[in-house]
């Protein structure tokens, strides 16, 4: 029943037993509970190195007939750089979850730890998936696991977000769910390497395919934050707990990338229209975010709708992969190394947030305004993350941002003098202008926390004062995490290209001809255009825009989001709560009430001498003829129980005409 | 010898007419007589099952083609199995919980008999010696239904035989189309409409006659429009409502409909036809139809009850595709829809045995204060909505399997209502679990509310957390149950 290397399994598996062995633990002893995760944690990430070793195509684990299909998990290059980005990321969020709820004095911890380690483990059965059912399966688990993580706090609010939460997830859950039915029944298969050759051997249609695709992508996009199904972000990452948010921005949102990386890659390869449609969805997604986390007035919302920004653009790389066909090496090396860029520089702007709150308590600017002052080794850690993300050269965001924008350069000079050159023209601005707005929210957030004093002068002195805001260890994980993003961006060629070339085999990628000349001046010279553009748009929008004179003359932050603009708010619930209950009502009342007239009618025909009838309450709430309401109109007496009588023999003689005749 | 078949269907029947006339004046006698009946009946009828060669015992002859006759089959087994083994553990649940609903003796006599009867449904070898027992399961469980016979009982009550006779003389029309134009009555993998001589020209008649039979046995599978009794019938005792109202009595319903349709007329005749797309339209109307009424209703048993009648249209949408797969997706439906649903009616009647609460606005923080009750009830929730990877979502993938495969444009419909349906059952079960772990109320105002609430004992406990055991360990590894629902629904065992 099992066969294959053994240490996949216990990859996905050991969380899941462990998440249960911290629970019992932790009714026990607090301390040993918090040792536990962390040792689990770490043994997850060593046996994520041991997996290094092994790395290729027939490294394969099957268990047959689990939950029907059976799971299948592989240990190729790409799926082993995602275990080990989680690995990672799961482990440094371990050690700063003791610290971090002992701080806020949080309740349910063991619950919290339990549903952490689950996720965990089924977060691995995504990334190391080679067939789309264990994708599938592993998926809703995650879901359902990490929804406990999201209403963790339990104060109204968050339960209100996490209702939005976990809508979308079923609701994405489900349309893969119908997505892979078809994907199934067309193709007879869901091996991730076997789908291409199925698609050849059945010659399906592109259309089928596609529409098939289509409802699959819906629960990815919803995981990835994918503009239109992204609303559910914006409140659900700043309700969860930071080391959850850290999790989910860094780690859940990428299982969303890594089902559209099987989708391009595997399914639909080099597909333009596929390709074209996910660039839109992807530079919608990233202009939007970028819109949302300018606007914003609160630090933790502002890095939550930056990790939407940032996936759109790993979205369009996805999309860059169908559009330039069998010539898109950079827009699979980029993509992979966005994802992964994204998921580090994520993790230590989380932690930096929840070291911020573990302290304050709060995330509105005005309130933690200061806070960051003579802190160097917090300001070390957010500097970094933030010259990571805004793509300073020399730092790993800069190096998959260019390999993404490289790519559409590529397909307008491919497509020179067509209209696709002049659409793909003014995507490539679109993507240069969000480019700008990661740099001018990110600068609102660091002047405003390291540079900016508090408007309230005590404040600031207690601000100052305070230099035990973090524990040593917390700091070394910090400027670790902080450390590892300049290795990727200094010697690229080295570095990063090494994880590009070990992992694009997955999307059928190959090396391009030549080295990129990642800091040739072109790249450069495009860099700093869309960094010069977000300054400038930090001077206009943040400092002109955002702050307004209190009463004291200082000058304060204001949320400039426009509320009334509100998706969810004003489409998505309205229909699910308020049209489509009445549609679905209203039929079944519609139908309700035929059966009601009919079971009325006989009941009238039958005793239609009213006695005493007893009514239970249930039966008058729903059918429209309330029986108690009206009495029976019909005639009592002889002549009735005649006519009924005749009716009845009428009916017999018709019958026995009928079987007689039908005997002859 | 075949004729032991004989006992697993009328010991207990003469077991429980046995406990009516002694009237056991203590409680612990009657328990033990009670379970020595039930468990000597389990191992009797599992025994008999396994060992008993496949050949047909006739116990009287009317005619050439009326018999009372008993036979064993595939299908037989799969039905005589769940049944027996739930009904023992569904019996030690209601030793504890008819504490409090009194006339102990009258309940246990009547649910001994039920046994039999629900047994004799399973190892009947045609259609008339299986209608002699619908219409006496009906007979037999009425008491169970109006058990407490106060007015709303009785109603219930009055509903439950006047929708269950009215199917079944439905059921009676199709048999009689049957006799004239099939060769025989006796259930045969592919039907019994082989004597083309007969049945030619006469194909509109015996598709109508299927109609009857589908609407008429659909009854107690609760298909829309008949599904009413089932909400009401919720007044019955808790262990009845979970043993014969998810199990037995609906699953009869639809074992029977499987007869009909694979083993009476034939999936080969009746596909294609109108009959088939009307049967299937219904099961789809119902499907949605029971778990939006499940939704709007706010008391647990009767949101069990609508959620019962949309599952068991699952099944009904399953059988209606006509195809071996159609058939494995509506068996595999029925085993763990079975074990599901009468642990999620175990809790709800726990709650309402140690709380008496009923309504689910009233479950405030019970995730706290009745902890192995509620990890039971989430576990099984989460399995019936098809949560990978519990139970739930191997039988609505082999449904919708069966269904892209049949190429039926109204199946793919059928799909959509089967997404729908579990997003459906998502919101109205999630409420719950949402209200138990994630209480609005603070933890002081729980604390008083919820001051007397506790687990019960070990009979109410165990027999919840071992079915939800059984339902995780099966719902990972569902294989061996799939091999032998395949092995049936191709006519090879």
């Amino acid at each position: 029943m099992l066969e294959g290397n053994i240490i996949l399994m216990i990859l996905v598996f050991f969380p899941f037993a462990m998440g249960l062995i911290s629970w019992l633990t932790g009714r026990g002893s607090k301390k040993g509970r918090d040792v536990l995760i962390i040792v689990t944690t770490a043994i997850e990430l060593a046996l994520c190195l041991v997996l290094i070793p092994f790395v290729g195509d027939s490294n394969d684990f099957h268990w047959h007939a689990f939950a029907g299909l059976g799971i299948h998990l592989r240990g190729d290059g790409f799926r082993t750089v995602m275990a080990l980005i989680a690995g990672y990321i799961w482990l440094f969020t371990t050690i700063l979850s003791p610290e971090y709820f002992n701080r806020i004095k949080s309740r349910n911890r063991n619950r919290y730890y339990m549903f952490m380690l689950w996720t965990l483990g089924a977060t691995m059965g995504i990334f190391l998936s080679a067939n789309l059912y264990t994708t599938f399966i592993f998926f809703e688990v995650m879901s359902f696991t990490s929804y406990v993580l999201v209403i963790h706090n339990e104060t109204p609010k968050v339960i209100d977000a996490s209702k939005s939460y976990v809508a979308f997830a079923v609701f994405g859950g489900l349309a893969t769910l119908m997505g892979l039915f078809f994907l199934q029944a067309r193709l007879g298969t869901l091996e991730m390497d076997a789908m291409i050759h199925a698609i050849e051997t059945t010659g399906v249609s592109d259309v089928t395919l596609m529409w098939s695709c289509a409802l699959v992508l819906v629960g990815f996009g919803v995981k990835a934050g994918m503009f239109p199904l992204h609303t559910w972000l914006p409140q659900s990452y700043p309700a969860a707990p930071e080391p959850a948010t850290a999790l989910l921005s860094a780690v859940l949102s990428k299982a969303g990338i890594f089902g559209m990386f099987v989708l391009t890659g595997q399914i639909l390869l080099h597909n333009l229209p596929w390709g074209l449609a996910l660039v839109l969805f992807g530079i919608a997604s990233a202009l939007l975010g970028g819109i949302m986390g300018i606007l914003s007035d609160d630090f933790k919302k502002t890095i939550a709708c930056s990790s939407m920004s940032q996936i759109g653009f790993i979205i369009v790389g996805v999309g860059m992969q169908g559009v330039l066909g069998h010539h898109n090496a950079l827009a699979v090396r980029g993509s992979i190394l966005h994802l992964l860029n994204h998921s580090l520089i994520k993790l230590t702007l989380f932690m930096v947030a929840a070291v911020i709150f573990m302290n304050l308590g709060k995330f509105k600017l005005n309130d933690i305004k200061g806070f960051g002052r003579k802190k160097p080794a917090l300001m070390f850690a957010a500097g970094f993350a933030i010259l990571g993300v805004i793509g300073v050269p020399l730092w790993n965001g800069y190096v998959s941002k260019t390999l993404i924008h490289e790519s559409m350069v590529e397909f307008i000079e491919m497509s020179h003098g067509t209209g696709w050159a002049y659409g793909f023209k003014s995507l490539e601005i679109l993507f240069i202008i969000a480019g700008g707005m990661t740099c001018c929210y990110m600068l609102k957030l660091f002047f405003a926390v390291f540079v900016e004093k508090n408007n309230d002068p005590a404040k600031q002195a207690e601000f100052d004062a305070n230099k035990k805001y973090m524990s040593p260890a917390l700091t070394t994980i910090l400027i670790i995490s902080a450390a590892i993003l300049p290795v990727l961006g200094v010697i690229p060629n080295i570095t990063s290209d090494g994880i590009a070339d070990v992992a694009q085999g997955f999307l059928h990628g190959h090396s391009p001809e030549h080295a990129v000349h990642y800091f040739s001046w072109v790249n450069i010279s495009g860099t700093l255009k869309s960094l010069a553009g977000g300054v400038a748009a930090y001077l206009i929008i943040v400092r002109l825009g955002m702050r307004r004179k209190q009463a004291d003359g200082k000058k304060a932050y204001i949320n400039a989001w426009p509320e009334k603009l509100d998706l969810e708010g004003k489409v998505y619930r309205p229909a699910l709560l308020t049209i489509l209950p009445f549609i679905g009502a209203f039929i079944a009342r519609s139908l309700a009430s035929v059966v009601d007239w009919f079971v009325l009618f006989f009941k009238q025909i039958l005793f239609y001498k009213r006695g005493e009838r007893f009514s239970p309450p249930e039966n008058n709430e729903f059918g429209t003829f309330n029986e108690e309401q009206r009495p029976s109109k019909l005639p009592h007496g002889l002549s009735y129980s005649l006519i009924l009588f005749g009716i009845g023999v009428v009916v017999v003689v018709y019958f026995i005409v009928i079987a007689f005749l039908a005997q002859h | 010898m075949p004729f032991l078949l004989l006992i697993p269907v009328f010991f207990p029947i003469a077991m429980g007419l046995a406990l009516l006339a002694l009237n056991f004046k203590e409680r612990a006698q009657r328990q033990i007589y009670v379970s020595i009946v039930i468990i000597a009946n389990m191992v009797m009828s599992i025994v008999f099952m396994l060992t008993l060669p496949r050949t047909t015992f006739t116990l009287v002859r009317f005619t050439d083609k009326l018999s009372i006759s008993f036979k064993l089959d595939g299908l037989s087994i799969v039905f005589g199995m769940i049944v027996s083994i739930l009904w023992v553990v569904a019996t030690f649940y209601s030793f504890e919980y008819m504490k409090h609903e009194g006339k102990e003796n009258k309940f246990f006599s009547f649910f001994t008999m039920s046994f039999g009867v629900v047994c004799g449904i399973a190892f009947s070898a045609n259609l008339i010696t299986m209608y002699l027992f619908y219409e006496l399961l009906t007979v037999a469980t009425l008491p169970l239904v109006m058990h407490a016979m106060d007015k709303r009982a009785s109603s219930a009550g009055k509903k439950y035989v006047a929708f269950s006779i009215t199917g079944a003389s439905f059921g009676f029309i199709a048999i009689m189309i049957l006799m004239n134009f099939g060769a025989s009555l006796d259930f045969t993998y592919g039907g019994v409409l082989t004597n083309m001589a007969l049945l030619t020209g006469h194909e509109p008649i015996v598709q109508i006659g299927y109609i009857c039979a589908f609407f008429g046995f659909g009854v107690k599978a609760a298909i829309f429009p008949f599904y009413n009794w089932l909400p009401s019938a919720g007044v019955a005792p808790t262990p009845v409502s979970a043993l014969l109202h998810a199990v037995a009595v609906v699953n009869a319903g639809i074992f029977a409909i499987t007869r009909v349709i694979y083993y009476c007329f034939g999936a080969d005749f009746l596909s294609g036809t109108w009959a088939q797309y009307l049967t299937m339209f219904m099961a789809i109307v119902t499907i949605v139809f029971g778990s939006s009424m499940a939704l709007r209703e706010n008391h647990i048993k009767r949101r069990l009850a609508y959620s019962t009648v949309s599952n068991l249209s699952y099944m009904l949408f399953s059988l209606t595709i006509m195809t071996p797969e159609g058939m494995v997706g509506g068996l595999a439906h029925m085993l763990f829809h079975s074990v599901l649903k009468i642990t999620l009616f175990f809790v709800a009647g726990a709650i309402i045995y140690k709380t008496g609460r009923e309504y689910v606005d009233q479950l405030e923080g019970f995730g706290r204060s009745m902890p192995k009750t509620m990890i039971a009830f989430s576990i099984c929730s989460m399995g019936l909505i098809g949560i990978p990877p519990l139970m739930g979502i191997t039988s609505k993938w082999l449904i919708s399997k069966a269904a892209v495969e049949s190429q039926i444009p109204l199946a793919i419909v059928g799909i959509a209502a089967l997404i729908v349906s579990a997003l459906l059952t998502t919101l109205y079960l999630f409420e719950i679990i949402i209200k138990a772990y994630f209480p609005a109320k603070s933890k002081e105002e729980l604390a008083e509310a919820n001051m007397d609430v506790k687990d019960p004992n070990g009979l109410m406990t165990i027999p919840m957390l071992g079915l939800t055991a059984f339902s995780v360990l099966f719902g990972i590894w569902p294989d061996p149950f799939i091999k032998i629902f395949e092995l049936i629904s191709y006519g090879a065992f």
